[in-house]
């Protein structure tokens, strides 16, 4: 009985050393060289693994930031440049703040604006329905209204406004992972920086037919026809195939383009609210503190446009 | 009786016009010819505003090779070319001329009598088919002479002439083959000839016994006529959809299998739609180019007498041909284009007849509506009736959450877009909508692999 004991400890530890050593060679053998500094950069990213970057996640990020030798061409949308900041300062690195963006609808086709020509009675997915027909209304460039972005948006930041039937994006919560860009098979979504103090000023649409078609589908198109490009002292505006489009880093939100616009195409967004005089041009009204972002009053203010426009 | 060997399934066929003989539509004042009327390149136009255009006239050119001519398919003046809205309300370029009278351009036969005797160059007619803007009529549009023309080192066995019309409602073949057979004949033969004249198959459905015996009539005395004829038969074959896609056919005439992302070309056959078997005849013994078809006015809701088979010519505005044919009824929801199964919701009335063209079909709310998607309850009925063996539940899973390797593995991009496993889904799951949109960006990565190499 005794001498069994002896013996099994005296084989279990002779098997266990001889494996001990068979493990260690073998680990040596082939050991997975990565660098340590990977691991660092990872504990300072976001981890919401969104892909915004345009790596396979937060890990492949790190490694594509440690690898690479020009720090401009990573950026975390997500973190933006704060986080920025830390992983330059982990890989000892210098890195240049970036303007931060948001994703913005370029459609204003209300229900409203632009009355249905047909009923799709299909599967409720925009890229479906995109892939079958040009949509249920005279625009073939507009909101399918079905909601892929929402359903793509891993913040929670796009929701669909059952009285527009467009999709809302609730700046807060953006982080401009761009998401909600590449699963709009209209490509309405953009993103655009987020402004001074959030104002922007953008052409809320993307029709390119001729005027007359696209006014007669919709009401706020853009019917390219120029104005806006006429009046901007920043050339910012250029229009190609009857399309007006403002180049946000030229733009300096003077809002001249959106007194203009015979259709209201143009959205003035967080602005604050004037008195009802002529609307000068208000480049220096930002000192008035801006008014919390959120979807709700971004729809109050962008709505406020409109009548100092009619009364010019 | 011949058949598919896997899937498919048994819609009631409600060929409810069939006995509508073919009527000749009148010319419309104006008509809009699209350049986008095949598979592959759209054509580039040839002729400008002003420009005075007889019938059968090259009025845009093909812009690549896989892409055929069109002409105008009436006399008048150029009025405008620009873009307009198609079928799906996509901007297209559309010429659009004003007709005057009904002139055709020289060369073109427009007598009745039947051209038996076949050119002997093939290039010859080749040329000819190419020339006259053929193209395949079976609802793909592709362009006629480049399927003529197999790739080296292969070869055709078997030309297998599509006579099925599996489609429910639709009857524009059924009515060309019962009053056009000698014509399809003539033109199967032709096809033949360049194919290095191999046997040739023409495939109908049991329930159309009226064309089985007319198209069998035809070949019987155009085999007494001339050799050019030996070879050709006709096969009757089991009345079930799809029947009539290019693989079932195969499958059903030859008892041969096209390998998955390969041509019929690789297992040896050629399949051609009748139509386009009497486009080639035209096209070859008439020199006259693809400017007519034959479409079905027809539904359930439509009174009888408004029921048509009509021969139009391209061009001719949608709304223009339902007006003629009495208007569309007051409880039609959704017109088609095309059969119930495969063809498309038209968006747009105003947009026109394309050589494709095959019906107009008045589908009412009950037919076209869509009950509420339940979960999936592993029936398996998608997978009973899938022609190409898939297994569309599975596919829709991993389409749903993006899994491209799992999706290239279980043969996604074999997918023919039938509709078997929508109209055989308990749980009202819509199958072909999320798997037709993953079988593409499946292809995309496909092709971009190849395109790498």
């Amino acid at each position: 009985m005794t001498t069994t004991i002896i013996w099994t400890i005296a084989i279990i530890t002779i098997l266990g050393t001889v494996l001990a050593i068979v493990l260690y060679l073998v680990a040596e053998k082939f050991k997975v060289e990565e660098d340590p500094r990977i691991d660092q950069v990872e504990s300072v990213l976001p981890g919401a693994n969104c892909g915004g970057c345009g790596q396979a996640g937060c890990r492949a990020f790190a490694q594509f930031c440690v690898e690479s030798e020009d720090m401009d061409k990573c950026f975390c949308p997500v973190g933006g440049n704060d986080v920025m900041q830390k992983v330059a300062a982990t890989l000892g690195r210098e890195v240049a703040a970036k303007d931060p963006m948001v994703a913005v609808v370029r459609c204003n086709g209300t229900c409203e604006n632009r009355p249905k020509t047909n009923e799709y009675g299909g599967h409720q997915s925009c890229r479906v329905k995109a892939a079958l027909y040009s949509g249920d209304t005279g625009c073939s460039f507009g909101c399918l209204g079905c909601g892929d972005c929402v359903a793509a948006c891993q913040f929670g930041a796009i929701s669909m406004d059952p009285q527009t039937g467009l999709p809302v994006v609730d700046e807060e919560k953006c982080t401009a992972c761009g998401a909600c860009v590449k699963a709009c098979p209209k490509a309405i979504i953009e993103l655009r920086n987020k402004g001074r103090k959030n104002m922007r000023v953008f052409v809320s649409c993307v029709n390119k037919d001729k005027g007359a078609v696209a006014r007669k589908a919709c009401k706020a198109a853009c019917i390219g026809c120029g104005k806006c490009a006429k009046v901007c002292a920043f050339e910012a505006i250029t229009i190609e195939n009857n399309l007006a489009y403002i180049d946000f880093s030229k733009c300096k939100l003077c809002k001249k383009c959106v007194a203009e616009c015979p259709t209201g195409a143009i959205h003035a967004v967080n602005f604050p609210v004037l008195k009802p005089k002529p609307a000068a041009p208000a480049p220096v009204a930002a000192q008035n503190p801006a008014p919390v972002v959120s979807s709700e009053a971004e729809g109050r203010v962008e709505k406020s446009v409109e009548p100092i426009k009619k009364e010019e | 009786m011949k058949t598919f060997s896997i899937g498919g399934i048994h819609p009631n066929d409600s060929k409810i016009s069939k006995d509508c003989k073919i009527e000749i539509l009148p010319l419309p004042s104006k008509v809009f010819i699209s350049v986008a009327q095949h598979l592959g390149a759209p054509a580039t136009p040839v002729v400008k505003a002003g420009d005075v255009v007889k019938a059968g006239q090259v009025i845009a050119e093909p812009a690549g090779f896989i892409s055929a001519y069109v002409h105008s398919s009436v006399s008048g003046t150029v009025k405008s070319v620009g873009p307009r809205k198609d079928i799906a309300g996509n901007n297209m370029t559309h010429i659009e001329i004003d007709v005057e009278g009904d002139e055709w351009a020289e060369g073109i036969d427009l007598s009745d009598t039947l051209v038996t005797a076949i050119p002997e160059d093939n290039k010859e007619i080749l040329e000819k088919i190419k020339l006259n803007g053929v193209v395949g009529l079976g609802g793909a549009t592709f362009p006629t002479h480049v399927k003529l023309c197999p790739p080296p080192g292969k070869k055709a066995d078997c030309l297998i002439l599509n006579g099925a019309e599996c489609e429910p409602y639709l009857t524009s073949d059924y009515r060309i083959m019962l009053e056009r057979s000698k014509e399809i004949v003539v033109g199967a033969a032709i096809m033949k000839q360049v194919l290095g004249n191999c046997p040739a198959v023409i495939g109908i459905e049991e329930n159309k016994p009226e064309a089985i015996k007319a198209m069998t009539a035809a070949v019987s005395e155009l085999q007494s006529a001339g050799k050019a004829y030996s070879g050709i038969s006709v096969m009757t074959l089991k009345k079930k959809y799809p029947q009539g896609g290019e693989k079932q056919l195969i499958d059903a005439v030859m008892k041969r299998q096209v390998k998955s992302m390969g041509l019929p070309i690789d297992v040896g056959a050629v399949v051609q739609n009748v139509a386009t078997s009497l486009a080639v005849y035209e096209a070859v013994q008439k020199n006259k180019p693809l400017v007519t078809n034959v479409l079905t006015v027809t539904g359930d809701c439509l009174p009888m007498e408004n029921q048509h088979n009509y021969q139009f010519r391209i061009g001719m505005p949608l709304s223009y041909i339902a007006e003629h044919a009495g208007g569309i009824p007051e409880s039609a929801v959704k017109v088609i284009s095309g059969g119930p199964m495969m063809g498309k919701a038209i968006a747009n009335l105003d947009a026109t007849t394309v050589k494709g063209s095959s019906s107009l079909l008045y589908l009412t709310a009950e037919q076209t509506v869509r009950n509420a998607e339940t979960a999936c309850i592993r029936c398996g009925k998608c997978a009973e009736a899938c022609p190409m063996g898939l297994e569309p539940f599975l596919l829709q899973k991993y389409a749903r959450n993006s899994m491209m390797d799992e999706l290239e593995e279980n043969a996604i991009q074999d997918c023919i877009e039938c509709g078997c496993c929508l109209y055989s889904c308990p749980a009202n799951i819509p199958l072909l909508d999320i798997i037709r949109i993953a079988k593409g960006d499946v292809i995309r990565i496909i092709r971009g692999r190849a395109a790498k190499k």
